[in-house]
């Protein structure tokens, strides 16, 4: 589909700049907030009226839009919510002044589009600019995009990521919806058996992509989403993605799994787990950045990064197999059991 | 590339319930703008002029038989326009729940119509609504997508005003590039406390019906609404009705002002021209424009200007929006629609309230019904953030 040449990632774990994934950050009251870097190249002006996830996401695309020879041709975002906390501060203004004289700036800030939009802004980019939103396939759709783009207009080059944010709001309705853990968990606790919900993450995750393979970090093979609560169409749609992806007979290196602690989603993970079968080696992320829309985004960086080092933290491990080069890494993620996707991460051609 | 028709149609907004009362209401110049409201709660209610659709949310529920908890107004805004669009283009239910058919939606207000609901959810810690997944855009388009359980790529997209233009753009795309067999696409917005307040705090809503185009006009009326298209690829259409063919989409963003346009209108320009390049017509072949027009000081001017710069002597435009109001997310879904009518009937609707034209621009919209022959229609939607879109449709 397209190869990633450069990525960045504003996560809770140290994922930007000075990258080491091996430490593990803890999540505070079940919360994985992202750890902000001192966002350079942002004027303070414009970063002080900015919300968080217009702030994250802005501040892990700028290096890219900015340091790169040559300006992406369009830009991609995919966030389930956009900025939620502008968004909340807006209404409340509407509730508790009953309507009165409003400022607009939370209201402007508050559209789903000020990511991509203050993106274009910032970096004069006046070339395709967009904004997917479908909950756990925003950022698989920004993959899509860019992946049909670049069919369209070989050559060309796309800045794609995925951006969510936890607010006290998004927090409270995720809570009482039942998707939050109720007791206090710690990232190695994660994963024990029983316990329904998840603990909440937030995040940026930013890819530049083009179709050369000279220089490529990795390379985005496939990408396949799909709807379903049905435990056997999980099943069949992953023996169909791996058969119509790698060549025939062979296996994925690694499964980086989208397990979340939630017990009520087990069964999707377990059964790809036997499907690849327990000669490779599964890898779990959600113990570093909890759980949210976009994390799928968060799981692509992750696979670069794998590839680029051939290796992984002792802390991602689910289960080892001997060893053997990560070349093929499949991602299944499922967003509250319904938002099912599958990716294949593999090492660029040339390298 | 595979070329892409329309093969279904379906639409609700201020001038009508269905696509034959929409028609109806653009030949006769019918606005559906008024200070009456009767199905939102906001101060605003009764004193600024809306495009409000008269029908309850009760009566929709009743109707639509859409009567689990946490459906929204702007779920059943979708959910009417789809039901009809479905019907029309005869889609069987082994072909909506095939994997190659997609479901693109778009939305720019979502589930937060419900602002004192979600005011009560954001901040409370227990005890929650029925609401607690329908605030997000994507809740409008997973309802419609588990009631007709269709199972291609789904997505919604927000860019603001543009939203819905770039769902047809978007759902286009993945029937050319073979990423699926048929596309519904389309997008919803409902009257909302949230956006009502959000453009009264920038000053654009105008204290009477919106005069698009006029040198004295006051600001936009928002409006609510839904449209959505089924898409088919030229090799399944066979034997069937085709209302017209995409065949342009161009995508840009103003990079200027996070909530205005710039001046020489680079965002629109280069929208218009990106149409016009994927259709691989000349500015000179373009019949018709449904202008985005919202009656603001800022967005007419600048969309003149760049009508102006890349056709030199636009062809003839109308905004709609003077009929409709503004229905921000489904904005693009609606224009296109009428753009579509615009050639399937060889016809134009005129353009309401316009008294004289913009000093520095001289433009004059069409005032009066018209039949012409119209092969290429273009329709623009510009919104916050700088995100421009425009389509173009070709006679079939």
């Amino acid at each position: 589909m397209f190869y990633i040449h450069k990525t960045t990632c504003i996560s809770p774990q140290q994922t930007f700049s000075a990258v080491d994934i091996e430490h593990l950050n803890e999540p505070v009251n079940n919360k994985f907030q992202a750890v902000e870097p001192s966002y350079e190249g942002i004027p303070p002006g414009i970063l002080r009226r900015m919300g968080k996830a217009v702030r994250l996401g802005v501040g892990a695309a700028m290096p890219l839009v900015h340091h790169s020879t040559q300006p992406p041709d369009g830009i991609i975002i995919g966030t389930s919510m956009g900025g939620l906390e502008d968004c909340i501060k807006f209404l409340n203004q509407v509730i508790e002044y009953n309507e009165g004289m409003l400022t607009p700036t939370n209201f402007v800030q508050s559209t789903s589009n000020a990511i991509a939009g203050q993106l274009g802004l910032l970096s004069k980019n006046k070339g395709y600019n967009i904004t997917h939103v479908h909950r756990g396939f925003s950022f698989e759709n920004a993959i899509l995009d860019a992946a049909m783009l670049l069919k369209e207009t070989p050559g060309t080059n796309y800045l794609i990521g995925g951006v969510d944010e936890i607010s006290s709001y998004n927090y409270n309705i995720e809570y009482l919806g039942g998707w939050y853990k109720k007791e206090i968990f710690s990232s190695k606790d994660l994963y024990t058996p029983g316990s329904v919900a998840s603990i909440a993450g937030e995040g940026a995750a930013m890819f530049l992509v083009n179709d050369q393979s000279t220089g490529a970090e990795a390379q985005l093979k496939a990408i396949h989403i799909f709807q379903t609560e049905d435990i056997a169409t999980v099943g069949n749609q992953l023996r169909q993605f791996l058969e119509k992806n790698l060549p025939a007979g062979e296996k994925p290196d690694l499964l980086l799994s989208g397990e979340n602690g939630d017990s009520r989603f087990l069964k999707y993970y377990t059964t790809c787990e036997t499907l690849t079968g327990n000669d490779i080696t599964i890898a779990r992320f959600k113990h570093m950045m909890g759980e949210y829309p976009t994390v799928s985004s968060v799981a692509v960086w992750l696979a670069c990064e794998i590839i680029k080092q051939n290796a992984l933290p002792q802390h991602m491990l689910k289960s080892k197999s001997p060893d053997r080069d990560f070349k093929n890494i499949l991602i299944y993620n499922n967003y509250k059991g319904l938002q099912h996707s599958m990716m294949l991460v593999s090492k660029a051609e040339n390298q | 590339m595979n070329r892409v028709f329309v093969t279904g149609i379906g639409i609700i907004s201020a001038i009508g319930n269905t696509l034959a009362e929409n028609r109806l209401s653009l030949m006769e110049g019918r606005s559906g703008i008024s200070k009456i409201s009767d199905n939102f709660p906001s101060k605003f209610a009764g004193v600024l002029p809306f495009g409000e659709i008269k029908t309850a949310n009760s009566r929709f529920k009743e109707n639509l038989n859409a009567k689990e908890p946490g459906i929204t107004r702007t779920t059943l805004l979708a959910l009417h326009a789809m039901e009809e669009a479905i019907k029309d283009s005869a889609l069987t239910t082994a072909e909506l729940a095939s994997f190659d058919t997609a479901l693109i939606g778009a939305t720019t207000v979502g589930g937060m119509c419900l602002i004192d609901e979600l005011y009560r959810d954001a901040n409370k810690n227990e005890g929650g609504s029925e609401y607690l997944s329908s605030y997000d855009g994507a809740s409008v388009t997973m309802y419609l997508q588990s009631r007709y359980n269709i199972n291609g790529i789904n997505n919604t997209i927000n860019t603001a005003c543009s939203s819905s233009a770039n769902a047809i753009m978007y759902g286009t795309r993945l029937l050319k590039n073979g990423l699926a067999k048929r596309a519904i696409v389309g997008g919803a917005d409902s009257l909302a406390k949230f956006t009502i307040n959000g453009f009264n705090s920038l000053y654009i809503l105008s204290p009477d019906a919106c005069t698009p185009f006029d040198a004295d006009r006051k600001g936009l009326n928002l409006g609510e609404g839904a449209a959505f298209l089924v898409l088919e690829k030229e090799e399944d259409c066979a034997g069937k009705k085709i209302y017209a063919e995409v065949t342009g989409y161009g995508n840009s963003n103003d990079a200027f002002h996070p909530s205005s346009l710039s001046e020489n209108g680079d965002g629109p320009y280069r929208s218009m021209q990106g149409a016009l390049e994927t259709a691989r017509l000349r500015p000179g072949e373009i019949d018709f424009i449904n202008a985005h027009g919202t009656g603001t000081e800022n967005n007419d001017e600048v969309e003149s200007k760049a009508m102006i710069r890349l056709f030199g002597h636009p062809p003839a435009f109308t905004s709609t929006k003077s009929n409709t109001g503004h229905t921000l997310g489904a904005a693009g879904a609606v224009e296109a629609v009428f753009s579509i009518l615009n050639l399937v009937y060889q016809e134009i609707y005129p353009g309401l309230n316009f008294k004289n034209a913009i000093i520095s621009t001289g433009l004059i919209p069409i005032q009066s019904y018209t039949t012409t022959l119209l092969k290429h229609v273009m329709s623009n939607s510009f919104g916050f953030g700088g995100n421009c879109t425009s389509l173009i449709f070709s006679k079939a």
